[in-house]
């Protein structure tokens, strides 16, 4: 007797969402990378197509780091000075094929560096770095409705993606993403309701869905990770089930969140990147399509785990 | 200790206190109403008032932040009184004129059998050879008039019972009122004074008290009379109240409040109709749980205490005089059952108004007060739900939030070109503030226009009507020069969040009480909507802001206060008495609060109209 295997018939589908924008698509970016698109649950490539793998991004910042444990920053050691040199030995030493570039030195209790200031250095760094990009603002809301739409225009044409938009600060972002030719980040805080709320209110200001991506917040591994994950997996039931307002693809901030945890900062080697690494290998299998991660050897190791999961397509 | 005269205008009163003693405190010891829905915690800011000096100059105080050191003149203002003016007495019982019909014309009406009845009767002397007791002779004759064939005689009426005859040359009038499954000769008068036989019926509400006189002969109703709950000075909401009454003498306190009040509107009502106080003889009062605890001075504490129980759901019949309410002193006071602690008599009342418990089809009952009831049900089951929504409806905990009446404004257009505004208010005069109905349409308004986003945030755009204050982003609704006080009518960011939490959850109370019992949304086929706003409510503008659910409209019918017109459909038929009680034992309550669904629902209802637009598909995009 064969048994036969249940098969789920999903009627709905991630929006595919690109970031960067070749020469042919009028920017200068040296590939343009596609997140989303699953038509089914990760890895059940048998229940529908899954046409994109998910995707790690570098993230680079414009000032020195402050806070970052020594076993983090002595995997940089001084290119953390510059983000020039630190995006540059992403990219050599470690292929990045995406950078995620926040803007901390305009955050009020950093460097309030102006937005004019902040545009300057990113007409600056997509001529000398030419990946697709993430720019992030510096998370204050008033600082971010001046900086982000200043950045948008200083990237106009790059189909960069831009963030975050928060439910109390999502307008200006919005505007300019659309403006501009971005895609813009939606940042709920783990609540699939917000996360929908979010969605429809940036619709409303007429960027459309497929210009979104779904931050949900997320928690590292023993800091909230199986709460992250199964808000992550019910937006994504609903969004597959036929909730358009759902169907965007999800950034997940991994390096961050890992980074904060006790014992990635214990000092134990190699802790910290395992920490980092486990939990973007988790998220991925939550759904995550693009994880933001900060120690080159995780975000490498994360890569390779990535090409094995999801050898049938690739 | 110096003692101070205060004048409290334009009620015109004075009262002399002791040093010391706060402004509200001192209204309410000569009987000054002051709102005051947070109970002088000092909080709420509704019960300003202005402190007049020599000149005549005014300060603007909180009543109940403001103590008194020397002789005082004190203007109430007209947004801290309790103003009813006529309109909103008229739009109040306009509803119950046209769903009064006489109680036995229609296939689904009751059978009229007053709860309490007169009979005369001729006992025609002695005879010779007689060997029955009086009493005896008085049972067999009630028997003979009335089928009655055993009834319940107090001591009180035996005691006389024998003069009285001899006196009236047995010639009497009988009244029988129903009670534990008999009847109970409450009283013997002596000649025919069958044709003046009366009833009252009572609505209780947390906010208003609603009664009517009724011809119990000939299913009248003679008058209407409607107050305001003056209990409201110490809290707005039945918690509250509970806790009030916890404190020393705060059980007693409200008890008088609520049994005043009650008199008061008694004797206005027997004097306005020209009828005898003695001719009273029953009273059926419907209401929650906690105002019947109150009113009959029980012990509301449990109510708020895990698990939730009260003293009883199910009063039987007692002496009205008992309660300290004025009628006959033999005449008995009937309270409609309720089915627990959140889910009271007035519901009970609701559903039997309704006829949603004879309804072949699903129908839902919303009650929208400071607690949101919902029943959902027909004539096979019926379950009931209580979510608290708070008394952002009734206008209390909002910037300029007041009661429906006079002054209020009860409904608003807005332009979407340059947001112009209009209104119209209750009484014709110049605003006040913003009563339920008018938040409702305003923030219908606000949306459709564009003013706020769906989450109910306002919009960064310039506009005269738009402004940044220290309370958050606020729109004015009219401005100073058009309003009552000077000041301007504003919603705040903060006014909107707490109504969409209001409207949250009533809306998932009903959307998760239909999913429980494995319905859709789709299969109700009446929702009655009762309340006391029920008659100026738009239901295009509750359904534009969720509120209610986007069905047919033709679906909704509003009942009025169906409370109050189910107590005296009690009042006027035994069978409509004996239908509240099965409907109090038939109905389930669903606590909300043990689902773990409701809470999800309740997240998911904090939009405007709601987070999954595909309920709402009139106003889809």
């Amino acid at each position: 007797m064969t048994v036969q295997l249940a098969r789920e018939k999903w009627q709905g589908a991630i929006s595919a969402v690109t970031i960067g924008a070749t020469k042919e698509d009028g920017g200068s970016r040296s590939s343009a990378i596609k997140i989303g698109g699953e038509e089914s649950l990760p890895c059940l490539f048998s229940e529908g197509a899954i046409t994109n793998k998910p995707r790690v991004a570098f993230e680079v910042w414009d000032v020195p780091p402050a806070d970052w444990p020594k076993e983090l920053s002595k995997e940089f050691s001084n290119s953390l000075n510059d983000p020039f040199i630190w995006a540059g030995k992403c990219i050599k030493d470690y292929n990045a094929e995406l950078i995620c570039l926040r803007l901390q030195g305009a955050h009020p209790d950093y460097q309030d560096k102006s937005p004019e200031e902040e545009a300057a250095f990113i007409k600056e760094f997509i001529r000398s770095v030419n990946l697709p990009l993430i720019i992030l603002g510096c998370g204050d809301d008033a600082k971010d409705n001046l900086l982000l739409p200043a950045c948008s225009e200083a990237a106009r044409g790059e189909r960069c993606l831009i963030g975050n938009a928060t439910q109390e600060n999502y307008k200006a972002i919005a505007a300019s993403a659309m403006a501009d030719g971005h895609s813009i980040i939606a940042e709920s805080p783990i609540d699939v309701n917000i996360a929908k709320q979010l969605n429809i209110l940036i619709c409303d200001t007429g960027l459309p869905l497929e210009r979104i991506v779904i931050d949900p917040t997320i928690g590292a591994l023993g800091y909230g990770l199986e709460y992250a994950y199964s808000i992550m997996e019910r937006a994504r039931l609903a969004a597959l089930s036929g909730d358009k307002t759902l169907a965007s693809p999800f950034i997940c901030f991994v390096g961050q969140e890992a980074w904060r945890a006790k014992e990635a900062k214990s000092g134990e080697p190699n802790q910290g990147v395992m920490w980092e690494v486990i939990t973007a290998a988790s998220l991925i299998q939550a759904g995550a399509d693009l994880l933001v991660m900060r120690h080159p050897v995780a975000a490498e190791k994360s890569s390779k785990f990535i090409d094995k999961l999801f050898y049938k397509k690739q | 200790m110096n003692r101070y005269k205060v004048t409290f205008y334009p009620d015109n009163k004075v009262v002399e206190v002791a040093e010391g003693t706060t402004i509200l405190s001192a209204a309410i010891s000569c009987g000054v109403y002051i709102n005051s829905p947070c109970g002088g915690d000092g909080v709420c800011g509704k019960c300003k008032v202005m402190v007049m000096d020599k000149e005549g100059k005014g300060r603007l105080s909180l009543a109940c932040a403001s103590r008194i050191h020397q002789d005082l003149r004190v203007d109430v203002p007209l947004e801290s009184r309790m103003e009813l003016g006529p309109e909103i007495k008229n739009a109040a019982f306009e509803s119950q004129k046209a769903e009064f019909k006489p109680v036995d014309s229609s296939g689904l009406g009751f059978k009229r059998d007053p709860l309490s009845k007169k009979l005369y009767l001729d006992l025609k002397g002695l005879a010779a050879g007689d060997t029955l007791s009086d009493l005896d002779r008085l049972c067999c004759a009630v028997s003979k008039a009335s089928g009655i064939s055993s009834v319940q005689v107090n001591l009180f009426n035996i005691r006389y019972l024998g003069e009285l005859l001899r006196g009236c040359g047995w010639k009497v009038t009988v009244t029988l009122a129903k009670k534990n499954n008999g009847f109970e000769i409450i009283l013997i008068e002596p000649q025919d004074n069958s044709a003046n036989n009366f009833g009252l019926s009572f609505d209780i509400g947390t906010t208003t008290i609603s009664g009517q006189l009724i011809n119990l002969n000939k299913g009248v109703i003679l008058g209407s009379r409607i107050a305001y709950n003056s209990q409201a000075i110490f809290g707005a909401d039945v918690i509250t109240r509970i806790i009030y009454s916890g404190k020393e003498g705060g059980l007693e306190k409200l008890h008088n409040l609520v049994s005043v009040a009650m008199n008061q509107m008694i004797k206005e009502l027997v004097e306005g109709c020209r009828v005898s106080l003695n001719d009273i003889t029953s009273i059926v009062c419907s209401g929650n749980t906690t105002m019947i605890h109150l009113l009959l001075k029980i012990n509301p504490a449990y109510i708020r205490i895990d698990p939730y129980l009260p003293v009883a759901n199910s009063i039987p019949p007692l002496r009205a005089s008992e309660a300290g309410i004025n009628i006959n002193p033999r005449g008995l006071l009937y309270c409609v059952p309720g089915v627990a602690s959140y889910v009271g008599g007035d519901i009970t009342a609701g559903i039997l108004s309704s006829r949603l418990y004879k309804m072949k089809d699903l129908s839902l009952l919303i009650d929208i007060g400071t607690n949101g009831e919902v029943a959902l049900g027909n004539e096979e089951f019926i379950v009931a739900s209580a979510a608290s929504a708070g008394p952002a409806f009734e206008g209390s905990g909002l910037t300029c939030g007041m009661r429906a009446s006079t002054g209020a404004i009860e409904s608003v257009k807005i332009k979407p070109d340059g947001f112009s505004v209009s209104y119209s208010v209750i009484g014709n005069v110049k605003p006040g503030g913003i009563c339920g109905s008018g938040y409702i349409s305003l923030l219908s308004g606000m949306i459709s226009s564009g003013i706020i986003d769906k989450s109910g945030k306002i919009a960064g755009m310039a506009n005269k009507r738009l402004r940044a204050s220290d309370r958050g982003r606020e729109f004015i609704v009219a401005f100073g020069a058009e309003t009552n006080t000077g000041e301007d009518i504003v919603i705040t960011e903060a006014d909107i969040e707490n109504l969409k939490r209001a409207k949250a959850a009533v809306y998932s109370a009903l959307s998760v009480l239909i999913r429980h019992m494995n319905f859709k949304i789709e299969d109700i086929r009446n929702i009655f909507i009762a309340g006391g706003f029920g008659t100026s409510l738009d239901i295009d503008s509750a359904v534009r802001i969720g509120l209610l659910p986007d069905l047919e409209r033709e679906k909704f019918s509003f009942i009025g206060n169906s409370a109050l017109a189910g107590a005296r459909e009690v009042l006027l038929s035994s069978q409509a008495h004996d239908e509240a009680e099965e409907i109090a034992r038939k109905v389930t309550y669903f606590e909300l609060s043990n689902d773990s669904a409701y809470m999800d629902e309740y997240m998911a209802a904090l939009f405007f109209p709601h987070t999954d637009l595909s309920r709402f598909q009139s106003f889809k995009g």
